[in-house]
């Protein structure tokens, strides 16, 4: 491909879009699939694209609304892509993005739309009890517990690892952050205020977003430490929220962007995976050293990134961090550099994060502490939206913004920067 | 020993598959066991079907002396599932085995009141017998007498 063709398919997010966003259980309008797939519309009629021009299709955490299906409902004229990314739930948001961003500057596809739809309420929760039953009803509900004891035979991998877990009553991801939280503390000195900064800042960052599940409950440090305990360290306003929503990304070529109304944000680098035996079963990284063990496991992703970017942490004008658990934001700042090792807690706790007057004004949108749950995709819509000058908690003059995915697990991120 | 109850009956009980069942096999005759290579020696939890460092295939199940410490852990206070109302505050941790080369095991530390555990604690293992063909690993604080096998 000549030096010309191959800027001309530099990659660049050109739409982005999402449904109303709902604590779990409260969309009962509307299916899962019917949100992805206007969350999808929404998105293309943001960059005033065409369903008829969509060739790609991306998706991430086993998302449950297959493309295929999408691809046939919608009437794609012709699916050229379409990718599920393996890495587990929330890490795949940002790497999600990025394998769009190859299909574009590949030349396999010329509009591909990533897409995450996410009701709680009509699915599992996350962390109910076992995880290798049934759904549970429409509107919640805990799952029937298997009862006849023994062991049997696995269906799938995850299930004959979550069997480490579940039968010690570790059900889910606040019980095995807390763990990692837990061993920061005990390293580092990290405290409840400093993980209390992160669910502050992110929670005053909401009160500007209408989009925002907890717009309207603003919450002070002394209403953080008062939460009632889930699983120690962990408070409830450690813990994200669980939601019902959609949104989507469209992601293709600067030359086709060029002529796109809302304008187009460059997809300046990505990076995604993990280094070896992080992941793995018994929540992925139980068994790691120290070092990796009470870090957001994402330190191998950051090198990459910034080696690919050119650019490094004090480049960053803006930060999108998941944030599934105060406390991992805190980690994740570490492993991507705005602060020392075991510093995370005495960053934010210095008013770092917050907008307006921070050195890192990050997840402005809310997060997924405030805004909505939807796996983090929120955080790229939000990055965009920075770079259009269009955030609520709009950063003056914002050219490049880090979002990143799930901490804890094989993850991602992407550098975002402004056309 | 055995006789002991920590959790209720609705717990989720494990699966197993090919690589994971002889793990679970020692757990019911009281065996605490990691699977170790037998190329290179390294240890590996939960097992796997060739070794992460030389990919041998060829393993054994190497017997545990039961003790170990709390490398890290969380006192669970809300309860994931109805049943599980008359237990919490129950802990989980992350236990060091001794001998394990590494690895650690997901599991509980019982026996003791959940604010007095600490990370470094020295524990030993407890076996709760859930079913003839099931047993599952807990810890609780060293009694002093070694093994609690």
């Amino acid at each position: 491909m000549s030096q010309t063709t191959r800027r001309g398919r530099q990659a660049c997010i050109v739409g982005v879009g999402e449904t109303p966003y709902a604590k779990w259980g409260g969309i009962t309008d509307s299916s899962e699939y019917q949100l992805a797939v206007r969350a999808v519309l929404a998105a293309l009629d943001d960059a005033g694209i065409s369903a008829d021009e969509v060739d790609g299709l991306a998706s991430f955490a086993d998302d449950r609304n297959e493309a295929t299906f999408m691809a046939a409902d919608l009437g794609i004229a012709e699916l050229r892509y379409s990718t599920m990314s393996w890495l587990p739930g929330g890490g795949g948001a940002c790497a999600a993005v990025s394998n769009a961003a190859m299909a574009v500057e590949t030349g396999q596809a010329d509009v591909v739309v990533v897409y995450r739809s996410l009701c709680q309420g009509q699915f599992r929760r996350f962390g109910r009890g076992p995880g290798n039953t049934a759904p549970g009803p429409v509107g919640g509900g805990a799952p029937k517990p298997r009862r006849t004891p023994g062991v049997r035979g696995a269906r799938s991998l995850l299930e004959a690892h979550v069997a480490f877990t579940m039968p010690f009553g570790m059900f889910g991801p606040p019980i095995a952050y807390a763990m990692v939280a837990r061993r920061h503390m005990h390293r580092f000195g990290t405290t409840a205020e400093h993980m209390g900064a992160v669910a502050v800042s992110t929670r005053a960052h909401a009160q500007h977003n209408r989009r925002a599940i907890m717009a309207g409950r603003p919450m002070t440090m002394e209403d953080y430490l008062a939460s009632r305990p889930v699983s120690d360290p962990f408070r409830l306003f450690d813990c994200c929220l669980e939601s019902d929503g959609a949104c989507a990304v469209v992601v293709t070529t600067a030359e086709r962007a060029a002529d796109i109304r809302r304008g187009a944000v460059d997809i300046v680098a990505s990076a995604q995976g993990t280094v070896r035996g992080f992941g793995h079963g018994q929540y992925s990284n139980v068994s790691m050293p120290d070092d990796d063990y009470s870090s957001a496991g994402a330190r191998s992703v950051a090198a990459r990134l910034w080696g690919r970017a050119g650019i490094g942490p004090g480049d960053i004008d803006v930060a999108e961090i998941y944030d599934h658990f105060t406390a991992l934001v805190l980690l994740s700042l570490e492993d991507f550099g705005f602060c020392g090792r075991g510093e995370g807690g005495p960053f934010a706790a210095s008013g770092a994060l917050e907008w307006p007057g921070g050195s890192l004004p990050t997840n402005t949108h809310g997060g997924s502490l405030s805004e909505a749950y939807v796996h983090g995709l929120n955080h790229v819509v939000e990055g965009v939206r920075q770079l259009r000058d269009e955030s609520t908690c709009q950063v003056r003059n914002a050219e490049t913004v880090l979002v990143t995915s799930a901490a804890g697990v094989p993850t991602s991120a992407l550098v975002l920067g402004r056309r | 020993m055995g006789d002991e109850r920590f959790f209720p009956d609705d717990m989720p009980m494990p699966s197993a598959n090919a690589e994971t069942a002889g793990w679970w096999e020692a757990c019911v005759d009281h065996r605490l066991v990691v699977q170790r290579c037998l190329a290179c020696g390294t240890t590996r939890h939960p097992p796997g079907p060739v070794c992460p460092a030389c990919r041998s295939a060829s393993a054994e199940w190497a017997e545990l002396p039961g003790t170990g410490t709390v490398y890290t852990y969380t006192v669970v206070r809300q309860a994931f599932m109805p049943a599980l109302a008359g237990t919490v505050p129950y802990v989980v941790a992350a236990i060091e085995p001794d001998g394990g080369g590494g690895v650690r095991l997901v599991s509980n530390v019982v026996g003791c009141d959940p604010e007095d555990v600490t990370i470094g604690m020295p524990v030993e293992v407890v076996w709760e017998d859930i079913a003839p063909e099931l047993a599952l690993p807990r810890f609780r604080p060293c009694t002093g007498g070694g093994s609690a096998r």
